[in-house]
């Protein structure tokens, strides 16, 4: 299913290094089990969304749509305004201009039917300490309309999926980060929501609880339900969700799959050329503009894309030809990190 | 018929909130202390240092007896003194008196032949004097009545002497005049638990209800429960009602704790007024339920309310009369103790407690938390923030 070839290349003058990468996957829509539907009709669409904190725009004109089955993934660093958008997403502010449409129908038209639509599972972990697991989750199912019975009934369906049964009549208070986190989410799963709201749902805990929580999500959208994903990790955004939606300081600036997001940047090859870029004109150096283009400089780093089908040991050889004292090339597919890099000038991670 | 299903819907959802929260309440057993130990500590502790002679927890003063009389008027006497709120004692019983009254051996018979006698009024050892002054103005009120009952025979059989049958069927009748000189007029002054179980309950509620009120929402704002709340189908009316529905369900168990411990252990009497004590304290829990909430919206930093609430309640309290009776302040300060929710509660609750008084008597007062509640339940509803 995944691209077995991940590749990433260390270039030393005279040395050869082949490292793995996360970043280097290269995975398409069908390496998730499933090919999304396009045609499949958008349970979750927001348009021209403005909001505004006095002078800070915190959400500036964003559009974009969830369908069903799909996991959309809203990526940014923080304060990008990724929480802003999903707080208007799920009703919690009201947008100054723009329109969340929820199943074909304004939000504020009916926010009750939105929210019955929707599950929201927040950024901090909004749950009772004193009470336990199955206590937590009846009462957000019984919150979310559920009879008492059925809350009952499918508290217990949920804490056996979330592996916590034999948690489930200890007070949450007494649970680990991860334990929490998984709680936290089954809460908003209660009434079985048709469109998913998860803002950065697996910050602050371990790896392996993480990928216990992302392998759930996955399952979710696989069953049909439209999951909207905040995050800031570029590992959870390439391998989680099948669009992305890159944001900061409140835009949209680019949209669509990981595949679509890297062939912004030109080409299949970026170059990391270290070394003392202080003075260096790229752009005066002979043939470099016609196969190259910059994604960024600075004194010591140069990242370039390689444009078109070219061989890249014609290109390493180029790069080592330039007129410049080089220390290392680094060759390798780009990741969102260089989109975004592309995108704003510096890097997710900063 | 679809806004119908809403409102139930709604409703459905604030008693869940509110049977929620009791439960978490119930969970903190630390809150215990605050709840329900130190207002019955309180209460029991106030209520000896306010007692009064009307105290429920106040004996009747004893009155030791030497009735030599072998005649049926020195038995009416003592059935007069027992009629005024006198314990009479005989020997064995000598060390609780607090005086003596010895009826000499021809008191029926010189009274009959209406020859002047005398009865004897003295000093038992080792009994202080603190108390002789109340049992002499017993005795003199007993004389008073004994004499009248005499009088009135004498009217009625012109001059007959009368006989014991005679005179307790005049004991019997309903007096033509009567006049309620206990008082001189006023109010009485609530003394004792009837002070302290009414004063400790307004005081704990508003201030328990104060806190918790204010802490936990200012606590859900924090963690996020109540952003929560607000994106599931809950509307902004259903989750203030369930927050205020809670604290009155926490308000109802204090209020049940402490009303049947006055009763049973105290010895409060509220027979007959059950209906009216219980309806002015739901109405008072509904008041302070809603400050409660109303504090945890507008103050957002959670470690300044525990103390704004004591700044709150604890003035309130001794303003609105919890911890003395407003009869015994400057008129300008039972003026402002009708400023404010403790100062109605506590005339409603000696109007109910103390006085005797029906639901007739305490309505006024009733009407007036009716209109603090509504106040305060607005505001908490308008500044209400998730």
């Amino acid at each position: 299913m995944l691209s077995t070839g991940p590749w990433q290349t260390g270039l030393i003058p005279g040395r050869v290094l082949f490292l793995p990468s996360v970043e280097a996957l290269n995975l398409q829509d069908s390496d998730f089990g499933f090919r999304i539907s396009h045609a499949a009709m958008p349970l979750l669409k927001a348009h021209q969304l403005l909001k505004r904190f006095g002078e800070i725009c915190a959400v500036n004109l964003i559009n974009f749509e969830v369908r069903e089955g799909e996991i959309y993934g809203l990526l940014g660093p923080n304060g990008a305004g990724k929480t802003t958008t999903i707080s208007m997403v799920c009703g919690l502010l009201k947008p100054d201009a723009g329109e969340v449409v929820v199943e074909g129908l304004n939000f504020w038209s009916d926010p009750q039917r939105a929210r019955r639509i929707m599950g929201v599972v927040p950024q901090e972990v909004a749950l009772y300490d004193e009470l336990s697991g199955r206590e937590n989750l009846e009462f957000w199912g019984r919150m979310a309309g559920l009879t008492a019975p059925t809350a009952r009934d499918r508290a217990g369906e949920l804490l056996e999926s979330l592996s916590l049964a034999d948690r489930a009549q200890d007070a949450v208070g007494t649970y680990s980060g991860g334990m929490k986190r998984r709680i936290n989410l089954g809460c908003a799963l209660l009434h079985r929501p048709r469109l998913l709201l998860l803002d950065e749902p697996t910050v602050g805990i371990d790896p392996q609880a993480r990928l216990r929580i992302l392998e759930f999500i996955r399952g979710l959208a696989t069953d049909g339900t439209a999951i909207l994903y905040t995050t800031h990790y570029l590992e959870e955004a390439e391998t989680l969700c099948q669009r992305i939606g890159i944001i900061d300081h409140g835009q949209l600036l680019a949209e669509g799959t990981l595949s679509e997001l890297q062939r912004r940047l030109g080409g299949s090859q970026l170059f990391v050329i270290d070394g003392e870029l202080k003075d260096a004109t790229p752009e005066e150096w002979l043939g470099f503009r016609d196969r190259f283009r910059v994604i960024q400089k600075s004194d010591h780093q140069l990242v370039a894309s390689a444009g078109g089908e070219c061989d890249p040991a014609d290109c390493l050889k180029q790069l080592l030809a330039l007129p410049v004292r080089v220390q290392n090339v680094t060759l390798k597919r780009p990741s969102l990190n260089d989109v975004f890099l592309q995108l704003t000038g510096r890097e997710l991670r900063e | 018929m679809r806004a119908g299903m809403r409102i139930l819907a709604g409703m459905k959802r604030a008693l869940d909130i509110g049977h929620n929260d009791l439960r978490i309440f119930f969970r903190q057993r630390a809150w215990y202390v605050w709840l329900f130990i130190m207002p019955l500590a309180f209460t029991y502790f106030m209520g000896f240092a306010v007692q009064g002679p009307g105290s429920p927890g106040a004996p009747q003063l004893g009155l030791l007896i030497e009735n030599e009389d072998p005649g049926f008027l020195g038995g009416i006497l003592l059935q007069e003194l027992g009629e005024q709120g006198l314990r009479l004692l005989g020997p064995t019983n000598r060390n609780e008196a607090k005086r003596g009254l010895k009826i000499p051996p021809d008191f029926t018979e010189r009274v009959l032949k209406k020859e002047k006698t005398s009865v004897g009024f003295f000093t038992v050892s080792g009994s202080g004097d603190e108390a002789a002054a109340l049992v002499e103005v017993r005795l003199v009120r007993a004389l008073i009545a004994l004499h009248g009952h005499l009088v009135e025979h004498a009217l009625a059989t012109a001059g007959q002497p009368p006989s014991e049958d005679a005179l307790r069927d005049l004991m019997r009748r309903e007096n033509p005049v009567v006049l309620d000189s206990k008082y001189a007029g006023r109010k009485p002054i609530p003394t004792g638990f009837n002070l302290s179980l009414p004063g400790n309950l307004v005081m704990y509620l508003m201030m328990n209800l104060l806190i918790f009120g204010g802490a936990t929402v200012a606590a859900e704002r924090r963690s996020g429960v109540l952003r929560r709340l607000a994106v599931h189908p809950v509307s902004r009316a259903a989750l203030v009602t369930g927050k205020i529905y809670g604290l009155m369900l926490l308000g109802c168990a204090q209020i049940a704790l402490l009303l049947a411990v006055g009763r049973v252990l105290l010895g409060v009497d509220m027979s007959g007024r059950w209906f009216s004590i219980l309806v002015t304290l739901l109405v008072y829990a509904w008041v302070a339920a809603s400050l409660g909430v109303l504090i945890g919206s507008v103050v957002t930093a959670e470690e300044k309310i525990i103390g704004l609430c004591l700044l709150l309640s604890l003035p309130m309290a001794a303003l609105g009369g919890c911890w003395w009776p407003l009869e015994i302040v400057p008129v300008p300060l039972q003026i402002v103790a009708h400023l404010i929710p403790t100062g109605w509660a506590m005339d409603a609750l000696h109007q109910l407690i103390s006085f005797g008084g029906g639901f007739a008597q305490a309505k006024e007062e009733i009407g007036v938390l009716l209109l603090f509640g509504a106040a305060a339940n607005f505001a908490a509803a308008k500044c209400f923030r998730c």
